[in-house]
């Protein structure tokens, strides 16, 4: 009785813990794998880098600038609008704009899209046992199809934020120009408070989330089971697991970084 | 493409049209029992985790807030900061982002799968509804639980700016954080969230079942069907998000600030 009761509950932390740690296993195996020669994965990187351009540039566009004006955008001038001093509006947009929402709704727009792609293809491939055919043909999968998506979605999380950062701060403009005021010292306050720490740390915060992306949603899509319902349950597990993780890690980065940094804070 | 975009929108705007329909006439109700037990799914798979993301990203919204309020060498700002981020924005995002993930993937998943092998021709010929017991019972369900549920994680996500900006951060003293926090929110602030909120949950099930149940082309097509749903939930919630914060908060800071 009280050894049902105890595997009843702990064989669900059994079996989280456990796959948490196939996942650091296919990191490790997949930046080793990606290091040692040959690179034969060289095609597939680009033709993943482009999928992935090509699939997330609009839900990210309309997310970036639609999230940038109304979050920071609209209630932070309402806010700075009572004291009269909407030209801190810019200033403002270094910290919510480049520090938290650009690389987190870069990463959301990513694992949404181009992560559940990830999956839903990898787990196909899994069902139709073309990942087990591939290991009888002695190509390795992890890294032939692993290393390449996990480099490319790195990369693009990268490029993205930038893309992310400047159209959130289009939606600064915006919310600037509905609020009746003049760009000119929008510009000026966000050029005085941003600096090369904050620019850095947001590239290198989304560059971090990219990774978790791709290791979580090609270890959800290459272990899918169970025919039809298996592929579509393992994309929904690998897009839950993205999305905690990678606001799980946004925390510890954003404090790190906050903490370790003071300069950044300051207002000027 | 925009004729392609244009086609498929006015699909998915009949398709949740007759949804709305089968709820709004009551028509649901014969299935009742379908949507209690559909409410229980929703408690016991999804509020766990729906409550987890909207507390990791209050804290984040806490230590920002802190941080920026000692910049502005008043740390009690970050009371104010926590409340407009928290309330107004982070909180409906976290809910819609992990409604869409959890959810709304799960809705296309489950029902694509049923749609490829079969099970919804199979209700038809037994001469049952398939949207009225698939789609609309789950839509029920939803306005059933999440508005409690929401409430909870805003209770939650509360107590983790709290600890971020007062326990961790430490700049601030918990009354002065707490005075300032409760001074910029009210009631109708709460009430505009929860429909923001909701607004955005509707959508997200409405979405879920349109692509679970035309789901077509085996195994690979219900995953394709649930990586697009995706796509259209995520420009769903950023859309509703912005336009909710136009029309509730556009013209009017609703802040205890004279001028």
């Amino acid at each position: 009785m009280v050894r049902s009761a105890a595997e009843r509950a702990f064989l669900p932390t059994r079996n989280l813990l456990e796959e948490v740690g196939d996942m650091m296993i296919l990191t490790g195996k997949t930046i080793w794998s990606a290091l040692r020669p040959p690179y034969p994965y060289g095609g597939e990187l680009v033709s993943q880098f482009l999928f992935t351009l090509r699939l997330c540039w609009f839900p990210l566009l309309v997310s970036t600038v639609a999230i940038n004006y109304g979050a920071p955008g609209l209630q932070a001038a309402n806010g700075l609008q009572i004291f009269g001093a909407l030209d801190r509006l810019g200033g403002f947009f270094v910290l919510a704009a480049v520090r938290e929402i650009g690389p987190n709704v870069t990463a959301i727009v990513l694992a949404g899209v181009a992560g559940t792609a990830i999956t839903a293809d990898l787990g196909a491939r899994k069902i139709r046992e073309e990942l087990d055919a591939l290991q009888v043909l002695g190509v390795d999968p992890v890294k032939n199809l692993v290393v390449p998506r996990f480099l490319a979605l790195m990369v693009v999380t990268g490029l993205f934020d930038v893309y992310a950062l400047l159209f959130g701060i289009f939606g600064g403009i915006i919310a600037a120009i509905v609020s009746g005021q003049p760009l000119g010292p929008f510009w000026a306050t966000f050029f005085a408070n941003a600096s090369t720490t904050d620019l850095w740390g947001s590239v290198l915060k989304a560059t971090a989330f990219g990774a978790i992306i791709a290791i979580v949603c090609c270890y959800k899509g290459m272990t899918a089971s169970g025919g039809a319902e298996g592929v579509g349950r393992a994309v929904n597990q690998a897009v839950v697991v993205t999305v905690l993780a990678i606001f799980a890690f946004n925390y510890v980065f954003t404090q790190t970084l906050l903490a370790t940094h003071p300069n950044i804070l300051v207002i000027k | 493409m925009p004729r392609e975009w244009l086609s498929a929108t006015g699909e998915i705007g009949r398709f949740t049209g007759s949804i709305v329909r089968d709820v709004w006439g009551l028509r649901v109700f014969r299935f009742f029992g379908e949507a209690l037990r559909q409410s229980g799914i929703l408690i016991i798979s999804s509020a766990a985790v729906i409550w987890a993301l909207m507390f990791v990203l209050a804290l984040t919204c806490g230590i920002e807030g802190a941080y920026f309020g000692i910049s502005l060498g008043a740390p009690t700002v970050a009371g104010q900061f926590a409340a407009w981020c928290d309330l107004r924005e982070v909180i409906p995002y976290a809910f819609g982002y992990m409604m869409a993930a959890k959810v709304g993937t799960g809705i296309v998943a489950e029902l694509g799968a049923m749609r490829i092998s079969e099970e919804i021709d199979a209700l038809e010929v037994m001469g049952i509804n398939s949207v009225t017991f698939l789609c609309a019972t789950r839509l029920l369900a939803a306005w059933l639980v999440l508005p409690f549920m929401y409430l909870i994680g805003i209770g939650g996500a509360f107590l983790a700016s709290y600890i971020a900006v007062v326990q961790q951060v430490g700049a601030v003293s918990s009354g002065g954080f707490l005075l300032l926090f409760w001074q910029f929110q009210n009631p109708p602030d709460f009430l505009y969230s929860l429909i923001k909120a909701m607004v955005m949950a509707t959508a997200i099930v409405l979405v879920g079942c349109y692509y679970g149940y035309n789901a077509s082309g085996g195994p690979v097509g219900v995953g394709r069907a649930t990586a697009k749903s995706m796509v259209l939930n995520l420009i769903l919630i950023h859309l509703i998000g912005m336009l909710g914060t136009q029309v509730f908060w556009g013209a009017n800071p609703r802040a205890p600030i004279g001028g």
